[in-house]
C-alpha cells in the first residue's frame, strides 16, 4: 500500500542559500508540494523538507534544508552548511545586487562543505523575464568559472524548479558512481540504504517443525 | 380363376385356328346366335391390354416351335405336363423349406424352455438378493450422508484452524525470518479468535471454546516470535541511515494489538538508534567530514558561538532525519498516541547526545567568553530550543531540558557578569570629568549594554519571547548606573550636579533609543531629565537675576507686604538703586547670551541647552514684570515710575524672545 515511498536507497542531503527574498523556500515548496506559495513568510533560521526522486532508476530521499537569507541569521544558518550533499545558490535574475553577492555565498558554501558537495547555481524568478536584471549568458559565465551547474528557474510558474532538484542529484549519483563521493567517510551527505529489503527475503533453511509450547 | 385361365389357355388356339374364316363370319352376323357372341368376345378382346395373355403366350412359346397337328392336339397334354413338373419341382422345394421351419421351431421351442428356465432362476435369486439390495441402498444413503458430514468438517476446518503450513509460519524457529505470509496467517489466527464466538452462540459451544483457546494460544506465540523478530530487526539498525523494511512495519502494525511488546519494540529501537545518533554526534565533533572538510565541530571550540551553533545545528538535523526514520517505522500503526510515541522515543533516542553536549556548552559558558558572547549563547539555545520542541514537541525530553538547562545556565552566568559590571561601577566611583560630560565608566557601560541590546534584536528568539529579557537586561544595568551618576555627581554644586545628570541622562536616553522595548525606561529617563532640567532653569534664571543686581529687589518685592509700608522708602528699594539695576538689565537685554551661566556650556544636547536658555529666559521676564508692576503701583509712592523702570514688560520680552 504505502510502503513504495519509503524504499529508497539514498538520503542526499541539500541545503538552499541566497540572499533573502530570491525566492527560496518558494523554490523549495514548490519542489515538495507542486504548488506557489504567493505570500510566503521570512524564514527564521531553517526549515526543512523532503522528496523522493528517481535518478537511474534509483530511489532517493532529498532532504532538503532551507535557510534563512536574512544576514542576522548568517550566524545560525552557517552551521547547516556542514555535511551537505549538494548546495543550491539561489538569486533573483530582476535584483542584480542578489547576484552581486553569489561570490559571497560561493566562498562560504566552499568553506564550510566537503569538497564533493554539488553545487547548482539558480536564477530564480525566470518568469519575470521583462524585468530581468542579470542576463542568461553572464550568470552562466560565472558558473562555468567557477564549476557550478547553472539553471535559471521560476518557483511560481515551477519551470526548471524539478530539474533544478534532480540535475543536482545526477551529478552526486554520478559522483558516487565513479567513487570520487566516499559513502562511508562520515558527513559526505549521503546515506546508502541497502536496496535488498531484510524481512522479506527468502530462506532456503526448512524450518524445524514445531519449536516452543505446542498447543 | 383356374377355370378362366384355362379358357384363356384355350382361346388363342380356337382364336388362330379359327382366324381364317374370321371373314367370312363376321358378314353374316346374327347378334343372338351364341356362336356370334362367343365370337364377338373374342374379337373384342384386346390381347395387347391383356398381360396375362401375353404372358401366358410367351410362356407357350418357349416350347411350342413347332406348330403341327400332332403337336396341337398333343398341346393340352403338354401342358398338364408341364404344369405337373412345376408342381413337383414345387413340392420338393418347399419341402426343404418346411423342414427348415421345422428345425427353426425347435430351436425357438429350446430357447423358449431355456428363457423359461433363466426367468426362473432370475425370480430366484431376486428372491434372495433383495435383501442385499435394501442393505446397499442402506449403505449408500449412510455414505452420502457421512460424505456431506466429512465437507461440513474440512469447511469448519478451513474455517476455524490453520494449515501446517501456516502453523509452521507462526511458530516457525527462534531466529527464521518472518515474511509477507506471516502476517497472513497471523491475519488467519485473528480472523479466526474472531468468528469463533458465533460457535458460542450456538450449541458448538466446546468447539468454539477449544478453538478460542487453541487461537489465543497460537496468537500469544506468533506475537512472542514477531516481537523477537522485530527485537532482534532494530538492533541492526545501527547505521547513519536507517532502513526501515516493510516487512518491519508491517510488524509493528501487527504488535500495536499487544500494547507491552509493542512498546517494548520501540525501545529496542529507540535504543538502537540513541547509540547511533551519539556515535554520529562524536565523529562531527571529533572527525568532521571525509578528509577533514567540513572541519570536526571542535576544531572551532575557540569561536564559542560557532562551536555552539555548530553543535546544536548538527543535532537539529539529526533530530529531524531520527524523527523520520520513526515516522517510516510507525506509518502503518493506526492506534491513537502515535505521534506521542513518535515524540517519547524521539526523545528517548536524542536523550544519549545530552552529556557530551552539556559538558560542552558547559564548558563554553563557564570560561565566562563575556557578557555579550553569553548573550548570544543564551540567544542561540533559546532558538533551538524553539526549533527543536517543534519536532519533538513540548513534551520534556531530555535534549530540550538539557539545551533549557544551558538556556538558563547562560543567561545566570550573563546576568551575573552584569551584575558583576554594575557592582564594580559602585566600588570606585570616579568623580565627574571637568566637562561634565558621561564618565568613562558610564560611557564603556553603554557600549556593553548597547551591544548586548543589539545582539538581542538581531538574535533569532521570536518577539514575544525577547521582552522579559529586556526589562531584566536594563533594570540589571540601568539601575546601578543610574546610581553611581547620582553617587558621583553627589559632591558637585547644583548647577554643575544638574548639568552632569542631565548629560548622562541623555547618553543613556540615546543609547536606548534605538532599540524596542525600552518605551518604558525612555520614559523614565525623560522624567529624570526634566526634573534637572528645571534646576538648570532655576539656576539660570537666578544666575541672571544676581548677576544685573535685580535678585535682591524681586526677592524684597515678593515678600513685601503692604503694612510694611511703601517700597520706594524700603533700603535698597530706592529709585537710584533700581536705576542702578535697570543699567545692568540694559546691559543684559542687549548682550544676553554673556550671561550663561558656564555648566551650559557643557551640554551635549543643543535642545536641551535651548531650552534650558528659553525658559529661564521667561522667568527673568516674570520676575521683571512683577518688579515693574510694583515699582508702577502708586501705593509703592515712586515718583516718576516710568523714568526709573523705562522698559515695559512687553518690551523686555520682545528684546529677549
Amino acid at each position: 500500500m504505502a510502503t513504495a515511498p519509503y524504499n529508497y536507497s539514498y538520503i542526499f542531503k541539500y541545503i538552499i542559500i541566497g540572499d533573502m527574498g530570491v525566492g527560496k523556500s518558494c523554490l523549495l515548496h514548490q519542489f515538495t508540494e507542486k504548488k506557489f506559495m504567493a505570500d510566503c513568510p521570512h524564514t527564521i533560521g531553517v526549515e526543512f523538507g523532503t522528496r523522493i526522486i528517481e535518478v537511474s532508476g534509483q530511489k532517493i530521499k532529498l532532504q532538503i534544508w532551507d535557510t534563512a537569507g536574512q544576514e542576522r541569521f548568517r550566524a545560525v544558518t552557517r552551521s547547516y552548511y556542514r555535511g551537505a550533499a549538494g548546495a543550491l545558490m539561489v538569486y533573483d535574475i530582476t535584483r542584480r545586487s542578489t547576484y552581486n553577492h553569489l561570490s559571497s555565498w560561493l566562498t562560504d558554501a566552499r568553506n564550510l562543505t566537503n569538497p564533493n558537495t554539488v553545487i547548482i547555481l539558480i536564477g530564480n524568478k525566470a518568469d519575470l523575464d521583462a524585468q530581468r536584471d542579470v542576463t542568461y549568458e553572464e550568470a552562466k559565465q560565472f558558473a562555468e568559472e567557477n564549476g557550478l551547474l547553472f539553471l535559471e528557474a521560476s518557483a511560481k510558474t515551477g519551470e526548471n524548479v524539478e530539474d533544478a532538484f534532480l540535475e543536482a542529484a545526477k551529478k552526486i549519483y554520478q559522483n558516487i558512481q565513479d567513487g570520487s563521493l566516499d559513502l562511508n567517510a562520515a558527513e559526505s551527505g549521503v546515506q546508502h540504504k541497502p536496496s535488498a529489503p531484510q524481512g522479506g527475503r527468502l530462506t532456503s533453511e526448512p524450518q524445524p517443525q514445531r519449536e516452543g509450547c505446542g498447543c | 380363376m383356374a377355370e378362366g385361365s384355362g379358357e384363356v389357355v384355350a382361346l388363342p388356339a380356337s382364336g388362330a385356328a379359327n382366324g381364317l374364316s374370321n371373314g367370312a363370319g363376321g358378314t353374316s352376323a346374327q347378334p343372338n346366335n351364341p356362336l356370334s357372341r362367343k365370337l364377338h368376345k373374342i374379337l373384342e378382346t384386346r390381347l395387347d391390354n391383356d398381360k396375362e395373355m401375353l404372358e401366358a403366350l410367351k410362356a407357350l412359346s418357349t416350347f411350342f416351335v413347332e406348330n403341327s397337328l400332332r403337336t396341337r392336339r398333343n398341346l393340352r397334354g403338354d401342358i398338364e405336363r408341364r404344369s405337373l413338373a412345376i408342381n413337383e419341382e414345387f413340392v420338393s422345394i418347399f419341402k426343404e423349406v418346411k423342414e427348415e421351419l421345422e428345425s427353426i421351431n425347435e430351436d425357438v421351442q429350446a430357447m423358449s424352455s431355456c428363457c423359461q428356465d433363466m426367468t426362473s432362476r432370475l425370480q430366484a435369486a431376486k428372491e434372495q438378493t433383495q435383501d442385499l439390495i435394501v442393505k446397499t441402498t442402506k449403505l449408500q444413503t449412510e455414505s452420502q450422508r457421512l460424505e456431506i458430514r466429512a465437507q461440513v468438517a474440512d469447511a469448519f476446518l478451513a474455517k476455524f484452524q490453520l494449515t501446517n503450513e501456516e502453523m509452521s509460519l507462526l511458530r516457525g524457529t527462534r531466529e527464521g525470518p518472518v515474511t509477507e505470509d506471516f502476517f497472513k496467517a497471523l491475519g488467519r489466527v485473528k480472523q479466526i479468535h474472531n468468528d469463533v464466538k458465533v460457535l458460542l452462540r450456538t450449541n458448538q459451544q466446546t468447539a468454539g471454546l477449544e478453538i478460542m483457546e487453541q487461537m489465543a494460544l497460537l496468537q500469544e506465540t506468533a506475537y512472542e516470535r514477531l516481537y523477537r523478530w522485530a527485537q532482534s530487526e532494530c538492533r541492526t539498525l545501527t547505521q547513519e541511515s536507517c532502513d526501515v523494511s516493510p516487512v518491519l512495519t508491517q510488524a509493528m502494525e501487527a504488535l500495536q494489538d499487544r500494547p507491552v511488546l509493542y512498546k517494548y519494540t520501540l525501545d529496542e529501537f529507540g535504543t538502537a538508534r540513541r547509540s547511533t545518533v551519539v556515535r554520529g554526534f562524536i565523529d562531527a565533533l571529533t572527525r568532521g567530514g571525509p578528509g577533514g572538510t567540513p572541519r570536526p565541530i571542535e576544531m572551532h571550540s575557540h569561536d564559542p558561538l560557532r562551536y555552539v551553533g555548530d553543535m546544536l545545528a548538527w543535532l537539529h538535523q539529526a533530530t529531524a532525519s531520527e524523527k523520520e526514520h520513526l515516522e517510516a517505522f510507525l506509518k502503518r500503526v493506526t492506534a491513537p498516541g502515535v505521534e506521542e510515541n513518535i515524540q517519547e522515543v524521539v526523545g528517548h533516542i536524542t536523550e544519549g547526545v545530552c552529556r557530551p553536549l552539556k559538558v560542552r556548552i558547559e564548558q563554553v559558558i563557564l570560561a565566562e567568553p563575556g557578557a555579550v558572547l553569553l548573550y548570544k549563547i543564551s540567544n542561540l539555545l533559546k532558538f533551538y530550543h524553539h526549533t527543536i520542541s517543534g519536532i519533538v514537541g513540548n513534551s520534556a525530553t531530555t535534549l530540550l531540558t538539557t539545551i533549557e538547562e544551558m538556556h538558563l545556565l547562560s543567561k545566570k552566568i550573563f546576568f551575573n557578569s552584569l551584575s558583576l559590571h554594575a557592582s564594580k561601577l559602585m566600588d570606585k566611583v570616579e568623580l565627574p570629568p571637568p566637562d561634565l560630560g558621561p564618565s568613562s565608566a558610564l560611557n564603556q557601560t553603554l557600549t556593553l549594554l548597547r551591544e548586548v541590546l543589539a545582539s538581542h534584536d538581531s538574535s533569532v528568539v521570536p518577539l514575544d519571547a525577547r521582552q522579559a529579557d529586556f526589562v531584566q537586561v536594563l533594570s540589571c544595568v540601568l539601575d546601578p548606573l543610574l546610581q553611581m551618576c547620582t553617587v558621583s555627581a553627589s559632591n558637585l554644586g547644583t548647577a554643575d550636579m544638574a548639568t552632569f545628570m542631565v548629560n548622562s541622562l541623555y547618553m543613556m536616553k540615546t543609547t536606548l533609543a534605538l532599540f524596542e522595548f525600552t518605551d518604558r525606561r525612555l520614559e523614565m529617563l525623560q522624567f529624570q531629565i526634566e526634573a534637572h532640567l528645571d534646576t538648570l532653569i532655576n539656576e539660570q534664571a537666578s544666575y541672571v537675576l544676581t548677576r544685573v543686581g535685580l535678585s535682591y529687589i524681586y526677592n524684597t518685592v515678593q515678600q513685601h507686604k503692604p503694612e510694611q509700608g511703601c517700597l520706594a522708602n524700603l533700603p535698597n528699594l530706592d529709585s537710584v538703586a533700581l536705576k542702578a539695576a535697570m543699567v545692568q538689565f540694559d546691559r543684559y537685554l542687549s548682550a544676553p547670551d554673556n550671561l550663561l551661566m558656564p555648566q551650559l556650556n557643557f551640554l551635549l544636547s543643543a535642545t536641551v541647552k535651548e531650552q534650558i536658555v528659553k525658559q529661564s529666559t521667561e522667568l527673568v521676564c516674570r520676575a521683571y514684570a512683577e518688579v515693574y508692576a510694583a515699582v508702577m503701583n502708586p501705593t509703592n509712592e515712586y515718583k516718576d515710575p516710568e523714568g526709573i523702570l523705562h522698559r515695559s514688560p512687553q518690551q523686555v520680552q520682545a528684546l529677549l524672545s
